[in-house]
């Protein structure tokens, strides 16, 4: 057999392949005795003495949260203004699809400017930002000990927001890379590289001088999207390296990567610590959970090129994108046994808590949007849906109906603990989340009809293309109602975190009588 | 109430601030390690699998390589495809219209005479086997290259001329320099000097060597206040590229036609209407005559993944199973046009042509006289359509009108 590219790329696949079995089955198999005694001794001493719904838990007991509290309050509060101002973006973004007239006096008024506003926005301000505070309340929990370094983060808060600030302005102005996800001028990447060194650092430091011996899951994803972000921006914003075709398929495999090895990390991670830190029971299994993790690292990184389908690409780097595609179906398994099952036998968890209630709907939507993503891959269903709104919904089902609404839950749960007293009206809390479940139902059931009906309206020669554009105005209309729902919830939900973060009166005057 | 409920039942009490995650240690589910070994195999599988067909595709360009050099009867199925319809599967030609091959003094004279004639193409009246034609012959230079020139001539010559001699790949080439840029013999007159012995040839009429009307030249080359040049879209030479047609050599009264329907509104395309909106009438004629006189060589490939014997069927013989005539029965052999209602189609660009079809079949265009267009397209699949579009693609460039008619024409711009 004559030595061609396919037989190699099928072969270091296959190498792969079971490189990772081997890998995954040596862990699973060295750590488990040692992991069954630890768990013992650590786990041991904690007993579950009563709901936390009444305010009676709701003081830190360890001294570790009290340490973590200023960084995840400054960064919590950064996300909502970006997250607030970003979906008011995408609001606008999304009208001026079927008002193609409004809003059009001036260049930074226009759709192209608005659309880099919303993504770099939500992406960067409100995303990376609130996974980072996740990671600076969680990491210190589960090593069982107290930030180390505590006020670089705050610095790095600075930063990051000043960076993600000035990048608004620049695109405003129209100064970007001129590159889906990338737009942010590098000559600004440069601030958010600097930020990224002052969050490190500490989480670093407290990694190494962590008191437990077995790092839980949550902490692999953490750790490694620390890893693989930074590799990621640097490599891809580095400015006159990659030229005409290879500057694409940068672009690509940064952008679909920032999904798939920063935003989900995030997510993943903070469901996997939140859904059995609230039920009060371990998750379902260890070795589902290092196919889970390994299978995202080694699959992930080739997924992006399927966005280039039909480009002038290489074949071979395509199809293998298809194929990595696909298989993240094993780590998307094994990851939903891990969180779906915790969750489906503890149901009553979800009528007592709010904050599960919005994460184990997030994990649902990582396991509905990662399979959608892994079937919209194959070359046969990417003819019709790729360049049609159809992409969209999926993306907002990834990056919203997944890692955003995981992180609503995870900031209900976080600030309560932090403050010290609970939330003043849950109602709020309850009707944030019903406005945004159905604003987003509404949002991803018309853009993937539409999107479906724009694709084989494109695909049919006789129809002009005038028409897979008109066809597709109600679904744009709905697309807007659903988006506006969403951004009236973001807007209530800032209203609930600045809410418990004001000291009520009474309490406060109490405060000082006691004195 | 409910806490005292939920207290009783043990197992369903929520856990204190101290609890931390952890893993239990269930096995991993034996449906997920099969569809994680399936998985495998399908993308193992899909990898190799389109290497092959990349090989596939590798070795079928190959065959076709050695199957255009090397094939047997290549001369004769060179005939059959580039010369029959015109001049007939038998060389006897078309009475009063197409000179017969059959005897014919140039047949007689040999291949290099045959090559040199097919290179560069005939205007003008000749006189052949005692007749005088008056038609246009196209050059293939661009259709064919030295190999196929090559085993044409010699066929041609062979068959229908019994010479014994044949030529060579490298003769074509030289050839093919010599005449390069030297554009069609001019009539019977031109090639006496080529063939000697030759019966007297009728002489060509006189040129007109005017160009054409400063203001038409400026339109077309530069535009005119908001509207943009001819030539920006559709080409110095009038040849076309991708979904924007060739103009070279349609007929005056086609083109003319097709811009008073896009200013009427009676032919959509947005492009087009703005542009014909701000032409006279006068501008009008004037660029349908300039495109009309124009000879360009093809530049229009099979580009669509068509299929091209489907498409060759579907221009010689049409499909009844369909409903569908023959391309040719009204755009006339080898497509050439016939008249202001059926335009040429040899030589037009693929994807326009498909898409023009697809405007018919969609009912976005219905200019087409008696809805026949509408009719036959809606008949075609889009398997078909690209077919046809890609054949018609193959085949050489539309010959001009006659230089007469454009002597005339320009001549008379006097009298306007």
């Amino acid at each position: 057999m004559p030595i061609t590219m396919g037989l190699l790329l099928g072969l270091s696949f296959v190498v792969s392949l079971l490189a990772l079995s081997f890998l995954i089955w040596a862990i699973a198999t060295r750590q488990f005795a040692l992991d069954r005694a630890h768990a013992a001794t650590v786990f041991g001493k904690g007993g579950a003495d009563g709901p936390d719904t009444d305010g009676t838990h709701l003081f830190d007991t360890t001294g570790i949260d009290r340490v973590s509290a200023r960084p995840v309050r400054l960064l919590i509060l950064g996300a909502i203004f970006w997250l607030v101002l970003g979906s008011t973006f995408g609001v606008i973004a999304s009208l001026k699809l079927h008002w193609p007239d409004w809003l059009n006096q001036a260049a930074p008024l226009t759709f192209g400017r608005m659309r880099a506003l919303h993504l770099n926005l939500v992406a960067y301000g409100w995303l990376s930002q609130i996974g980072i505070a996740c990671m600076f309340w969680i990491l210190p929990r589960i090593f069982r000990t107290p930030l180390r370094a505590p006020q670089l983060p705050v610095i790095g808060f600075w930063i990051w927001n000043i960076g993600v600030a000035l990048g608004a302005l620049a695109f405003s102005q129209g100064w970007t890379d001129g590159e889906e996800w990338l737009e942010f001028p590098w000559q600004l990447d440069t601030l958010l590289v600097l930020a990224g060194v002052f969050f490190v650092v500490p989480l670093v430091k407290t990694a190494r001088a962590r008191e437990v011996d077995h790092i839980y899951v949550t902490g692999w994803y953490f750790l490694a999207a620390m890893v693989w972000f930074p590799c990621l921006f640097f490599i891809a914003n580095l400015p006159g390296i990659h030229y005409g075709v290879e500057e694409a398929t940068v672009n690509w495999w940064f952008a679909h990567n920032v999904l798939g090895l920063w935003l989900t990390p995030l997510g993943v991670g903070t469901a996997y610590y939140f859904i059995p830190k609230i039920i009060g029971k371990p998750i379902y299994s260890y070795s589902l959970s290092l196919i889970g993790f390994w299978g995202l690292a080694l699959f992930y990184s080739q997924v992006g090129i399927h966005h280039l389908i039909g480009g002038p690409l290489p074949t071979w780097v395509v199809t293998l994108s298809v194929v990595h595609s696909v298989m993240m179906f094993i780590p998307v398994i094994a990851v939903a046994i891990n969180q779906h099952v915790t969750v489906a036998r503890n149901l009553w968890a979800l009528k007592e808590s709010l904050p599960l209630r919005f994460i184990s709907f997030g994990a649902v939507m990582y396991t509905l949007a990662s399979f959608q993503g892994s079937i919209e891959a194959l070359r046969s269903v990417n003819t019709i849906t790729h360049f049609t709104h159809y992409t969209v919904g999926h993306a907002h089902l990834g990056a919203y109906a997944f890692v955003s609404i995981v992180m609503f839950g995870a900031a209900y749960h976080i600030m309560p603990r932090m403050v010290g007293r609970d939330f003043a009206h849950p109602g709020l809390i309850r009707l944030h989340f019903w406005l945004v479940v159905l604003g987003f139902a509404i949002y991803f059931f018309a853009l993937t009809i539409g999107g479906l009906l724009q694709g084989l309206a494109m695909l049919d020669a006789t129809r002009s293309f005038a028409e897979s554009v008109i066809l597709t105005k109600p679904w744009l209309e709905a697309r807007s109602v659903g988006g506006t729902m969403m951004t009236l919830g973001h807007i209530l939900f800032a209203i609930n975190v600045i809410g418990i973060l004001r000291k009520p009166r009474a309490i406060a005057q109490s405060a000082v009588a006691a004195e | 109430m409910t806490r005292t409920s939920k207290q009783t039942a043990s197992r369903n009490v929520k856990p204190g601030e101290d609890f931390e995650p952890w893993e239990s240690h269930n096995r991993v589910p034996l449906l997920v390690i099969w569809i994680a070994l399936a998985l495998g195999v399908w993308g193992t599988a899909l990898l190799f699998q389109d290497q092959s067909s990349y090989s596939v595709a590798q070795g079928e360009r190959a065959a076709d390589e050695v199957a255009a050099h090397d094939a047997p009867e290549g001369g004769a199925a060179l005939f059959l495809a580039n010369c029959s319809t015109c001049h007939q599967p038998n060389g006897v030609g078309v009475r009063l219209a197409v000179p017969p091959l059959q005897d014919s003094e140039f047949a007689k004279a040999g291949p290099e005479v045959v090559a040199q004639i097919m290179l560069r193409g005939i205007d003008g009246p000749i006189r052949v086997k005692g007749f005088t034609f008056d038609g246009h012959m196209p050059s293939f230079a661009a259709a064919l290259d030295d190999d196929e020139v090559a085993q044409l001539a010699s066929y041609v010559a062979g068959r229908f001329g019994g010479a014994d001699a044949t030529l060579g790949r490298d003769q074509v080439g030289e050839l093919r320099d010599a005449h390069a840029g030297s554009g069609s013999w001019q009539g019977g007159a031109e090639l006496a000097g080529l063939v000697p012995g030759l019966p007297t040839q009728p002489a060509m009429p006189a040129m007109a060597q005017a160009g054409p009307d400063p203001a038409i030249s400026d339109l077309i080359f530069a535009g005119k206040g908001d509207v943009w040049s001819c030539a920006s879209c559709h080409g110095g030479l009038g040849q076309g590229a991708e979904s924007t047609p060739r103009l070279a050599g349609l007929s005056q009264g086609y083109i003319v036609k097709q811009l008073r329907d896009f200013r009427a509104g009676e032919r959509q395309n947005e492009q087009m209407s703005f542009v014909a909106k701000e032409l006279s009438d006068f501008e009008i004629e004037g660029v349908a005559t300039y495109y009309a006189g124009l000879r360009v060589d093809s530049t229009a490939r099979p580009a669509l993944g068509g299929d091209l014997a489907r498409g060759e069927r579907i221009a010689l013989q049409g499909d009844w199973s369909l409903g569908v005539p023959a391309c040719f029965s009204c755009h006339g052999p080898s497509g050439f046009g016939v008249g202001a209602d059926f335009p040429a189609l040899a030589a037009q660009q693929p994807a326009y042509l498909a898409s023009q079809l697809a405007a018919w079949a969609g009912g976005h265009r219905n200019n087409s006289p008696l809805g026949l267009m509408d009719r036959i397209s809606r008949a075609l699949p889009e398997s078909d359509r690209r077919a046809v579009a890609d054949y018609l693609a193959s085949l050489p460039a539309v010959p001009a009108v006659e230089q007469k008619a454009m002597a005339r024409i320009e001549g008379g711009g006097d009298e306007l």
